[in-house]
C-alpha cells in the first residue's frame, strides 16, 4: 500500500474520530481508538467514498478491520 | 478472516443462540436479539441474514417485504428490521453495523426503518449518515382515569417533588377536574358514528382499502388478506371495530405491570386504523369511546399522517414526547414519502404494548 494513501486515510480518520493523526497508524483499529464505534466507522467509510468518488461494496467492507487494511483496499479500488 | 453476509438457514440456529447468549451476558437491551428461528416473522417471505466470521455469528438483520401504495401505485418495499451487531460489546466488530446496512440496501434499495428508540440511538444516526430521511411519528394520549393516571404514570413522575405534586392533585380531585376540563374543552363534538366490534377482517375491509389508499402518499397495503395475517382472528389480543363504511381500527387493552413508562396502568392503544383522511376523526372518536367503555385508564396512539394527528387533537388527545422514528432510504424518499400513513401497525407491529 502506498505510504501517501495510508497518510490520507490516517488524516481522514483523525478528522472523523476527532483524534491526533499522529496517534493513528496502519494497525489502528476500533479496539484501540475509543471514538471508533459503528457510527463513526460508517462516517469514515462515507468520508473516504466522498473524497475519492468511489463506493465500497459490502464484500469490500467486510475486510476493513484496521486503517492499513482500509488503505490497501482503497489502493486496489483506485488502481 | 473477512466477515460474510449469509442467509439465515436452519443450520445456523445454534450459532445464533450463542450470539444472543453473548449479548445476554453483556446485558444488552433485551429487544436487541436475533430471531432464533428463521421462520418466526409476522409476514411471509421475510428473510433474515447473518454476518458470519469463521462460522461464528457476529450480527444480522431481517428484511420484511411489504407492498405499499403510493397514491394508488403499488410497489414492493422492505422493512429493515432488527439489525443487531456484536460491535457494541466487542469493538473488533464495529464495522458490522455499516456492513449490515450496505448489504440490506444492495438487496433492496426501497427500505424503511421504524421505531428505533429515538434519534440519538446508533441506528438512526447511521441511517442519517447514509442520507436516509428521518422523522418522528407523533405520540398522543388521552387520560380516562385522572387519579390513577397521576398516581401511576412513571414517565411523568420523574422526581420525588413531581410525584408528590401529582399525588396531591390525585387525592384532592384537582387533577381529575383539571384533566377532564382540559380534555373536554379540546374535544370537538362529532356526533354519533356507527361502530361495530368485529372478530375478523372480511370483504368490507377490502372496500375500505380500495376507497381510501389513493388519498395517501404512502400507506402499507391493508386489505383483508394482509389484515388477517397481521391481526389474526385467532388472537384475542387484538380488538377490532368497523366504523360503518368509513373505516376501521385495531386496538389493544393492556394491563401493564411495572412498566417503565406506564407503571401498573391499564393502557388502551389505537394501534392501526384506516379510512379516507376526511373520515379519520370518525374512526378516532369511535375507537376512543370504545376503549373508554372498556374501562382503560389511558389511551395512546402513534400516528404519522396529519389527518390522523388532527383527528386525535380534535378528540381531546394531548401530544407527548415520542421516540418512535420513521426512516426512509434515499431511494424510498425519492419515490415520495410525504403524506404517509404510518402507525404502530407498521414495522414490528404493536410490540411492548
Amino acid at each position: 500500500m502506498s505510504r501517501d494513501l495510508l497518510s490520507e486515510v490516517r488524516r481522514v480518520a483523525a478528522d472523523v474520530f476527532a483524534v491526533d493523526a499522529k496517534a493513528l497508524g496502519a494497525a489502528s483499529s476500533p479496539e484501540q481508538v475509543a471514538t471508533w464505534d459503528s457510527v463513526q466507522h460508517l462516517n469514515l467509510v462515507l468520508a473516504l467514498e466522498g473524497k475519492y468518488g468511489i463506493q465500497f461494496e459490502p464484500e469490500e467492507m467486510e475486510r476493513m478491520k484496521n486503517l492499513g487494511a482500509i488503505a490497501l483496499l482503497l489502493g486496489t479500488k483506485l488502481s | 478472516m473477512p466477515i460474510e453476509i449469509r442467509p439465515f438457514s436452519a443450520e445456523w440456529r445454534q450459532a445464533v443462540r450463542q450470539f444472543n447468549g453473548r449479548l445476554d451476558e453483556a446485558n444488552v437491551a433485551p429487544g436487541m436479539r436475533l430471531p432464533e428461528d428463521p421462520q418466526t416473522e409476522m409476514l411471509p417471505a421475510s428473510e433474515s441474514y447473518l454476518a458470519v466470521e469463521e462460522g461464528v455469528v457476529r450480527g444480522g438483520y431481517t428484511l420484511r417485504p411489504q407492498q405499499f401504495s403510493f397514491r394508488g401505485e403499488i410497489r414492493p418495499v422492505a422493512h429493515y428490521r432488527l439489525p443487531v451487531s456484536e460491535g457494541p460489546i466487542d469493538k473488533r466488530y464495529a464495522l458490522v453495523g455499516s456492513l449490515l446496512l450496505r448489504s440490506a440496501l444492495q438487496k433492496e434499495p426501497l427500505l424503511y426503518a421504524l421505531g428505533m428508540g429515538g434519534f440519538e440511538q446508533p441506528l438512526p444516526r447511521m441511517l442519517q449518515a447514509m442520507g436516509w430521511g428521518l422523522s418522528p411519528v407523533p405520540f398522543y394520549f388521552r387520560v380516562v382515569h385522572p387519579a390513577r393516571f397521576l398516581r401511576k404514570i412513571r414517565a411523568a413522575r420523574v422526581s420525588r417533588w413531581r410525584a408528590a405534586l401529582m399525588d396531591f392533585a390525585a387525592s384532592t380531585g384537582i387533577g381529575w377536574l383539571g384533566i377532564h376540563a382540559t380534555q373536554r374543552s379540546r374535544t370537538r363534538w362529532g356526533g354519533r358514528v356507527p361502530r361495530k366490534e368485529v372478530g375478523e377482517f372480511g370483504a368490507w375491509a377490502d372496500e375500505i382499502w380500495e376507497d381510501s389508499h389513493r388519498a395517501y402518499g404512502m400507506v402499507a397495503v391493508r386489505n383483508s388478506e394482509v389484515l388477517q395475517q397481521l391481526y389474526p382472528a385467532s388472537s384475542a389480543r387484538f380488538l377490532r371495530i368497523q366504523v360503518g363504511a368509513a373505516g376501521w381500527a385495531v386496538m389493544l387493552d393492556t394491563a401493564m405491570h411495572d412498566d417503565p413508562y406506564f407503571g401498573d396502568l391499564r393502557v388502551g392503544t389505537i394501534v392501526d386504523c384506516l379510512a379516507k383522511p376526511v373520515d379519520a376523526a370518525k374512526v378516532i372518536r369511535s375507537a376512543r369511546i370504545y376503549l373508554e367503555q372498556r374501562g382503560v385508564d389511558l389511551i395512546i396512539s402513534n400516528q404519522g399522517h396529519p389527518a390522523w394527528t388532527e383527528a386525535l387533537r380534535a378528540d381531546g388527545f394531548f401530544n407527548g414526547p415520542t421516540n418512535f422514528v420513521f426512516g426512509a432510504s434515499p431511494a424510498l424518499c425519492a419515490l415520495g414519502v410525504a403524506d404517509r400513513h404510518i402507525n404502530r401497525g407498521d414495522g414490528d407491529g404493536p410490540v411492548h404494548l
